[in-house]
């Protein structure tokens, strides 16, 4: 018999709030990143929609133009630094301990601190507003733009916000490391482990790799700004291209770090939804980690038009790069093919993500012919390639994340109607506001502008997306509706509620401190799939 | 508990389960309808919806738009069988009633693997070549031409230096945000910034290169000679701070004789000394306008109906141009001052305007306006 | 609980998640810790090798003589070189104080580790005399991007000294409370690989910064 050395299930006992702030449990944490990031999510999405009232006619009538820039600088950065790589994190912090058999973090109160350095940053960056106008040279902050004779002292405290930030994560990363490597239970092989794991694991390393240039470009940035230094400042003999090629070095690899543990999160879902394995698990892992070694290689993508870098070889590794992504979009659709597929919630937004990244990948791959990115390049169509990524893929990852493992972290099921709503609304709002920007960015509207003339021919489809990031809006009052009716009324979940593959449903909901009471044996990666049917004595 | 109860309760479970499936499947088929109704609507209502670039003007932009059209064709190709794949699988494989075995456990394939790795690197190696063969021709710049442009950028401005055949000399500097090029001709653009990053855009060139502060970055583009008397919207693309989006310019294309007459005229309008400053007639009313960190030091100006009157316009922003125009009030140009560096100043003298609001406006910020009430 | 009823058990379900054999956590965890730390230093390194080679010349005439390794007459001892060597023995030091502990030897511990902080200490004192010579000579922070990043990289590597000297009076001060033992002194081996770490950082500036421009 299993040891009891762990303590065992604790459940039932109400956690105070004193608890919850001083928790180094890799659950309650990881609940709290949820719940941070969601509140990020929520000022972000306001920004963006006040951004989009601005839009829908031509003039100026809601937001003054400095006023205008603060408003999609801070959407972005809150948006990319504080909800989509937090939250995946938060993802990774509560999955990726149970999924391999462990029953914490490697360094629990590592753990604690890397989250509560986020609120930390959200203030600061937020602030700006309050203090004479936050950051407004856009997420990108190019220099020397951003530099302290162009840009007030918001940016400075958007720099230190993003160093916290990164610091966290690097922290992060490492505790996920030495979790992974260290802490698997006993039969759980590297080759057992669920993708979502492997996923956490390159995401880590591209973060352990990339984030600390990131750090160093923003420190640099930050002693120009304040002691007076030359980096960025051509007049001196700095260099305003550099800030493009430290962010970028940093930043192309973080658009992996932004996706990849979203895909994990559907490779989890569209398994157990098919009521088939994922096919092609070994391609999976080794397209993952090809995407994260290519990730280095491609970062001038982003500046085709400075006139400044070697073309083609960046063009090649960025369409490159397509290549082990194509074969995930493949394996995915292969798991669905002769599947036996349950169109629950979790499974939509797994859809969603399928056929809307599939567009944004798609898009991508059409600015890496660089002339076409000549014309593409700071247009609406780079916001619409991004937003279909980001927005359609990560984000339609994360709610499919959640409303498949919700019932483990509190043991309820989300509603399923709510929730089909919820997609429903999101889905139609997200194309309507997304699609029509590829339409205006080939017409010729750039980005980052808060007016355009009324003759240019741009009203009608920036009406449309205005309208489309309000049913998007609605999509969201509905999922927070579903949040306040599960957690009123929401049916229990029971312990496998889905038939899930993954040692977290071998578990009780919500777990308890130290996750297992006892584990199934590991010989595959789909244990609990292999206890059940050996069981039941159904399947093979 | 042992293995008999959860037996038994993932039975009742994949019951109920079943029962709600085909209820489900078919929100999830009036879910890909909607959104195809949705699409379709929007395609509808915006007439102007086209996925495709404006008609090209330049020779480059015609290379940039066959390309796009290339990359797109491909584009649309692997996304109507991938995205066809996902939806027949979607549709096909829904949970049925009578799936109570599982579907068979494939866990995956090696030749399939082996296919879905190497078409897609033909494919992209493809699209490679074609585009590197078109960014040669794109990139290309033969140096040979006489007509040479320096686009100068500042926050938030657009100026156009005109230089000798050699380069080495600025002939004459047109201040106002209007480049005027020959078609037919091939044409030198160099570009400098005087402080941030900008970028040179033209959307109908399908082109635009940043103008980085601290480097002089070049290219060469000739404008179709049928499109000599066409002219083209240009606007900064490169965020540069507070006004970016107000840093517009025009591109208008002559046929290569009239641009010499005109090169001709500027030239020697720029070789006469700069008109003084002039005062106002006596009697006449003379209003005082401002413009310091890009602003107007006032929002209203007022000035006597049908009588000519002047103004005198300071420009403190040290090497910044800036001038005043007047719009009527259905934004026809009734006026329009002479396009001047800081620090410095003119008298314009306005002819009789009628009794109504205008506004004033400096013709290289846009953002930079007042109200003008005549009665 | 349904937990139990898929359980089928094994003897070594939960045994020792913490892998028996292998390198300890803190230790692991450290190694990744410095390879963060590696892409950190390699950000400013690729910025200075990028200003210096856009620049005409480098180091710029108004600076070609401030930074030297060799004796000169103005400084027949030059500082930087002595503070090299001392950092340089203070790894030597903190390694023998590890091999110390791993034979279970305190005094050897205490001793060395003793020594590697006084040592790291003097390097620091060191590195600011050195600051305010160069500083009365007009090499500053805005004195052009050969000040910038002058002090910027001494600077985030002198910091990280500090941060060593830090680890390691915390761990003289576990040790001389008797804290670590043959089997246990896994902070003191991830402190030592950190201590080597600062120390080949300061090896590669001190070849970029100074003998490499000055052998040119
Ligand atoms: C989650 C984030 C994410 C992801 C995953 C990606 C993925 C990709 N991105 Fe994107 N990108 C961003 C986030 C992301 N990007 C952001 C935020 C920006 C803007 C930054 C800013 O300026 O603010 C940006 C900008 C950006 C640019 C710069 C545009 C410009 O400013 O001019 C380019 C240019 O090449 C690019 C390319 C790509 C490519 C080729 C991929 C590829 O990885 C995509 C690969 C996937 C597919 C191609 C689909 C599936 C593949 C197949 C089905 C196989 C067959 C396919 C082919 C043969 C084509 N991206
Ligand atoms: C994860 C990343 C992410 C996400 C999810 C989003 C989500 C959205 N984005 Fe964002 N966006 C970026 C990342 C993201 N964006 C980035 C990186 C840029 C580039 C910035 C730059 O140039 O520097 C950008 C830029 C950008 C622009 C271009 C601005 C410009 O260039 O001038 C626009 C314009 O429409 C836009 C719109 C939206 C909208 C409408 C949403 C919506 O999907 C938001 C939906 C969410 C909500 C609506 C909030 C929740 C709802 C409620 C709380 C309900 C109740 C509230 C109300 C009714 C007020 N975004
Ligand atoms: Cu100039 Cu934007
Ligand atoms: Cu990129």
């Amino acid at each position: 018999m299993a040891t009891t050395a762990l303590t065992p299930a604790a459940t039932g006992t109400r956690s105070s709030l004193y608890e919850w702030l001083t928790t180094t449990d890799h659950k309650k944490i990881g609940i709290l990143y949820l719940v941070n990031s969601f509140l990020m999510f929520f000022i972000a999405g306001a920004l963006a929609l006040m951004v989009r009232v601005e839009l829908a006619a031509p003039g100026i009538q809601f937001l003054k133009e400095d006023v205008y820039n603060q408003a999609f600088t801070i959407h972005a950065s809150v948006m990319i630094f504080l909800f989509i790589i937090p939250i995946l994190a938060g993802f990774g912090n509560y999955i990726v301990p149970l999924m391999i058999g462990a029953p914490d973090m490697a360094f629990p109160r590592i753990n604690a601190l890397s989250f509560w350095m986020l609120p930390l940053a959200a203030i600061l960056i937020l602030t700006g507003f309050l203090t004479g106008g936050a950051a407004a040279a856009g997420w990108t902050s190019y220099a020397p733009l951003s530099e302290a004779k162009y840009s007030g002292t918001g940016q400075d405290l958007w720099i230190v916000g993003v160093i916290l930030i990164g610091t966290s994560s690097i922290l992060g990363a490492i505790n996920f490391l030495v979790t992974i490597f260290k802490m698997r239970a006993p039969g759980m092989t590297m080759f057992r482990m669920p993708i979502m794991a492997w996923t956490v694991l390159v995401t880590s390393t591209l973060v352990l790799l990339a984030t600390p240039v990131l750090t160093s470009a923003l420190i640099m940035l930050f002693i120009d700004r304040n002691y007076g230094g030359h980096f960025f400042d051509p007049a001196s003999g700095g260099n305003a291209v550099l800030w493009q090629n430290v962010f970028w070095f940093y930043s192309h690899p973080a658009v992996y770090i932004m996706v990849l543990p979203a895909m994990g999160m559907i490779s989890e879902v569209l398994p157990v939804f098919s009521r088939k394995p994922l096919f092609g698990y070994k391609a999976f892992v080794f397209a993952t980690a090809g995407i994260g070694a290519l990730g280095f290689s491609v970062w001038a993508h982003h500046m085709f038009t400075t006139g400044a870098v070697y073309l083609p070889f960046f063009s090649f590794m960025t369409f490159l790069i397509a290549i082990p992504t194509g074969v995930k979009m493949f394996n995915w659709t292969a798991t669905l093919y002769r599947g036996q597929l349950t169109f629950a919630t979790p499974l939509l937004f797994a859809l969603g993500f399928l056929t809307m990244f599939l567009i944004g990948g798609i898009n991508g791959a059409i600015s890496a012919a660089v002339p076409v990115d000549f014309a593409l390049h700071d247009t609406y169509w780079v916001v619409a390639h991004l937003h279909y990524v980001l927005f359609g893929g990560s984000v339609f990852g994360v709610f499919a994340g959640l409303y498949y493992w919700y019932p483990k972290m509190f043991g309820r099921k989300l509603n399923e109607t709510v929730g089909k709503i919820h997609f429903v609304l999101m889905f139609i709002g997200f194309n309507l506001t997304f699609f029509p920007m590829h339409a205006l960015g080939l017409a010729g509207m750039p980005r980052r502008i808060a007016n355009y003339a009324p003759d240019a021919g741009w009203n009608d489809l920036n009406l449309l997306a205005t309208i489309g990031g309000f049913t998007i809006a609605a999509g969201m009052v509905a999922f927070l509706w579903n949040i306040f009716v599960t957690m009123r009324s929401g049916e229990p979940a029971g312990d496998d509620p889905w038939e899930g593959n993954t040692l977290e449903w071998a578990t009780s909901s919500p777990p308890p401190p130290y996750n297992f009471d006892h584990l199934p044996e590991i010989r595959s990666e789909r244990p609990v799939f292999d206890a059940r049917h050996k069981l039941s004595g159904g399947g093979h | 508990m042992g293995a008999v109860p959860i037996r038994s309760s993932s039975l009742t479970r994949e019951g109920s389960c079943l029962m709600s499936s085909n209820r489900l499947r078919i929100v999830g088929f009036a879910v890909a309808g909607l959104v195809v109704v949705a699409l379709l609507a929007l395609m509808a209502v915006a007439g102007a919806f086209r996925l495709f670039p404006p008609t090209p003007v330049t020779d480059r932009a015609h290379e940039i738009d066959g390309l796009y059209h290339f990359v797109f064709a491909i584009a649309v190709g692997v996304f109507v069988i991938v995205e066809g794949l996902i939806i027949f699988a979607v549709v096909r494989y829904g949970r049925k009633p009578t799936d109570t075995e599982l579907p068979p456990q494939v866990h995956g394939n090696n030749l399939l693997e082996i296919v879905w790795t190497v078409v897609p690197t033909i494919i992209v190696a493809v699209m490679f070549v074609f585009s590197f063969n078109s960014l040669n021709k794109v990139d290309a710049v033969a140096n040979t031409t006489d007509v040479r442009i320096r686009a100068v950028a500042a926050q938030f401005q657009w100026s156009f230096e005109y230089l000798s055949a050699d380069g080495q000399q600025v002939q004459f500097e047109q201040l106002a945000p209007e480049m005027t090029v020959p078609a037919g001709r091939p044409v030198h653009l160099s570009l400098r910034s005087r402080d941030v990053i900008h970028a040179f855009y033209v959307p109908k060139f399908l082109f635009k290169r940043d103008v980085v502060p601290g480097r002089e970055n070049v290219f060469e583009f000739t404008v179709d000679p049928a499109d000599a008397g066409q002219t083209f919207r240009g606007q900064c693309a490169e965020l540069c701070g507070t006004f970016h989006g107000s840093m517009l310019f025009t591109v208008k294309a002559l046929a290569p004789a009239d641009y010499d007459t005109w090169l001709a005229a500027q030239i020697e309008k720029a070789r006469q000394s700069p008109p003084p400053a002039g005062s106002a007639a006596p009697g006449q009313l003379e209003l005082q306008l401002e413009a310091k960190d890009v602003k107007f030091d006032k929002a209203t100006l007022e000035a006597p109906a049908d009588k000519p009157f002047s103004i005198k316009f300071q420009n403190d922003d040290p090497s910044v141009a800036h001038n005043v125009a007047i719009h009527d009030s259905t934004g026809q140009e009734v006026f329009k001052g002479e396009i001047f560096q800081g620090v410095d100043v003119r008298t314009y003298p306005i002819p009789p305007l009628k009794a109504g609001s205008y506004t004033f406006v400096c013709s290289v910020h846009p953002n930079m306006t007042g109200t003008l009430t005549v009665k | 609980m349904t937990s139990d009823a898929l359980t089928v058990t094994t003897g070594a379900a939960t045994e020792g998640h913490a892998r028996e054999g292998g390198i300890s956590n803190v230790i692991l965890g450290m190694l990744l810790f410095i390879t963060s730390e590696v892409m950190f230093f390699a950000g400013l390194f690729a910025a200075y090798f990028n200003v210096r080679a856009t620049a005409p010349v480098w180091p710029p005439e108004e600076f070609a003589d401030k930074l030297h390794w060799l004796p000169t007459a103005a400084q027949p001892i030059p500082v930087v070189t002595v503070a090299t060597v001392l950092l340089v023995l203070s790894s030597l030091t903190c390694q023998l104080g590890v091999s110390g502990i791993r034979r279970g030897d305190h005094r050897a511990l205490v001793r060395n580790i003793g020594v590697t902080v006084l040592l790291g200490t003097i390097f620091l004192l060191m590195q600011a005399f050195d600051y305010t010579i160069l500083y009365g000579e007009g090499v500053r922070l805005d004195a052009g991007t050969f000040g910038t990043t002058y002090y910027t990289l001494t600077g985030f590597h002198g910091a990280h000294v500090l941060g060593g000297v830090i680890m390691l009076s915390v761990v003289l001060y576990r040790a001389m409370a008797g804290q670590f033992s043959r089997e246990h002194h896994d902070m003191v081996e991830a402190t030592s690989i950190y201590w080597h770490f600062v120390d080949v950082v300061w090896i590669a500036l001190f070849s970029t910064l100074y003998i490499i421009p000055n052998a040119a």
